[in-house]
């Protein structure tokens, strides 16, 4: 039993030793280079301790820090409410077992499957004003945005950048609706339709009370990796036009790998890990409400 | 309107909404992939029918995109994350499985909050380490940087299996005299196979599809074929039928693979939140 003791930690080790120099090590040593002054093109070394500057500079004297955290935001507010509501139109749509379906399903799995790096420069080709296949449909439907460079226009930039997320996003958690939707008991659906309830009563008074566990999970995780959405600004809109886009992420990977700001650019890395890890506690929390 | 004419149109209201789900969800995709086919002034006519040629496909592997390299690249760095990972996960799932550690649970909703943590707080210490250890541009370092992410997923996922596999079996086996790991190689590894392949197919799509370790970590060498989509964007323009020839690369293995995808990459991204 005295080996079987031991085995459960060599067994962990390995993991353990991955996770610590992968995650723990760099957590630990970005809370310390944020309290220096270092810009890592000017000296190879860490640069002199600073204290709290970085952070006082971040809320004191950083326009460009509290625009992105607007532009996160309003990116996470629309590509979340957008996301769910046609995620769950799609899995009412969808669910359901014929081959045609099944079929369909996973035919939409596929922008899901795409990486985020290849869906941002896609929707950047599509998104071409002369020879871009979504341009095309958008001037037919709206002729006065026919030929406009439409990734050139903050606002429209902005709401091709949320699009594109919801594309991208869609699909997932429709499949995660439509396996909450299976798992619903049918006898209190079939009673309220015996009863004369119209579809629509029916979801709304019947289905969404009991899907609300799942909804609020999916709200949670969307949140989270709305927050954290970098790949595909980089390839869709590099933050632009201007800084119209430049999403907190972003923000950081611009002062760490373009202005080698590693100090600051550590400050405020930190403060969106801290709302991640407020968002992550609620999830946990959920999750052990459910396997305890 | 009687009962049956309502039916009729509500069954082809459905069908055209299916239909047209699938042209937006679908549609961008196979135009991507046409777009690779086409020839470039094809491209710039958007047009829908072609005669399809290969020639971007040749030019994509030619200077300077170098297409074969960086598939080359991508391959040996998901293989790699793949092979390191899932041993290391599965050995750490059968022993938060099987065995209880002080401090309980935390451990294991631990290796789950590290999915939080946003990548960008981990590139900056870990491109000054590779930078110290002169390991920038190498494939190793693409795929130490993948394991920070695939690691603690994959042993959350396996985990799953593992807890469902009854304990008799392996016992059986200690009691027949093999050692405890003879039991987990023989027992529990080809019973929790499922859950590994599951984990498997995660890991294989998150290596493949990343993005931002490899744009920071990569410059020439080890440059992976998600960076060298930024280099279809040359200073002649944007050579648009090379990024869809690369696009159809990269898509591929997810065409090959969707159905286990929808089985099980959405299953594993929510697995012990949603059952």
């Amino acid at each position: 039993m005295a080996a079987d003791r031991l085995l459960k930690y060599w067994l962990i080790a390995p993991a353990f030793l991955v996770i610590a120099a992968t995650l723990l090590y760099p957590l630990v040593a970005a809370l310390w280079y944020s309290v220096h002054d270092w810009n890592i093109a000017q000296q190879a070394t860490l640069g002199p301790f600073v204290g709290l500057e970085n952070y006082t500079r971040v809320f004191a004297d950083d326009p460009d820090f509290w625009h992105s955290i607007r532009v996160t935001l309003v990116f996470t507010a629309f590509s979340v409410v957008l996301t769910l509501v046609l995620a769950m139109a799609l899995a009412l749509l969808l669910t359901g077992g014929d081959p045609m379906r099944v079929y369909v399903r996973t035919l939409l799995v596929i922008p899901f499957a795409m990486s985020p790096a290849l869906l941002g420069i896609s929707w950047r080709f599509l998104l071409n004003p002369e020879f871009g296949a979504f341009s095309a449909v958008i001037g037919f439907v709206f002729p006065w945005l026919k030929g406009v460079p439409l990734l050139a226009d903050p606002t429209l930039a902005m709401i091709a950048l949320i699009a594109s997320d919801v594309w991208h996003w869609t699909p997932y958690f429709m499949l995660m609706f439509i396996g909450a939707l299976a798992a619903l008991p049918q006898e209190t659906v079939e009673a309220a339709q015996v009863d004369g309830a119209g579809k629509l009563r029916v979801f709304y008074e019947i289905m969404l009370p009991q899907l609300r566990p799942v909804l609020a999970i999916a709200v949670l995780l969307k949140a989270i990796f709305s927050l954290k959405v970098l790949d595909q600004v980089v390839t869709l809109t590099a933050g632009g036009p201007g800084t119209a886009t430049e999403t907190l992420a972003h923000f950081v990977f611009q002062t760490a790998f373009r202005w080698y700001d590693l100090g600051y650019a550590a400050a405020v890395a930190y403060l969106l890990a801290a709302v991640m890890a407020v968002l992550a506690g609620i999830y946990s929390r959920y999750v052990m409400e459910r396997h305890p | 309107m009687s009962e049956s004419t309502r039916r009729m149109i509500g069954k082809w209201a459905r069908g055209i909404a299916i239909a047209l789900v699938v042209l937006v969800f679908f549609g961008p995709i196979l135009w991507i992939m046409a777009t690779a086919f086409k020839e470039p002034r094809d491209v710039y006519a958007l047009k829908v029918f072609f005669t399809p040629t290969l020639q971007n496909i040749y030019a994509s592997f030619d200077t300077p995109f170098f297409v074969g390299e960086r598939t080359w690249n991508s391959i040996v760095v998901t293989m790699g994350t793949l092979v390191l990972s899932l041993p290391i996960a599965t050995a750490a799932a059968y022993a938060f499985s099987r065995f209880r550690f002080p401090g309980g649970s935390v451990w294991s909703l631990g290796v789950l909050a590290t999915q939080f943590i946003p990548p960008v707080i981990v590139i900056i210490p870990l491109f000054v380490a590779f930078r110290h250890a002169n390991l920038l541009d190498t494939k190793l370092a693409l795929v130490i940087a993948n394991m920070s992410f695939v690691v603690p997923y994959a042993i959350w996922m396996i985990k799953g299996f593992i807890d469902s596999i009854p304990l008799d079996m392996e016992e059986a086996a200690q009691i027949d005299g093999a050692s405890r790991l003879r039991a987990i190689w023989d027992v529990v590894v080809p019973m929790a196979l499922p859950g590994i392949a599951t984990a498997a197919i995660f890991c294989f799509v998150v290596s493949w599809n990343e993005f931002f370790y490899a744009l920071v970590l990569s410059r020439q060498d080890a440059t992976t074929l998600q960076v060298g989509l930024m280099s279809a964007r040359t200073e002649r323009g944007d050579a648009w039928e090379i990024m869809a020839a690369m696009g159809l690369i990269i898509i591929l293995p997810m065409l090959v693979l969707s159905r286990f995808v929808q089985k099980y990459f959405a299953k594993g991204l929510i697995s012990g939140s949603v059952r």
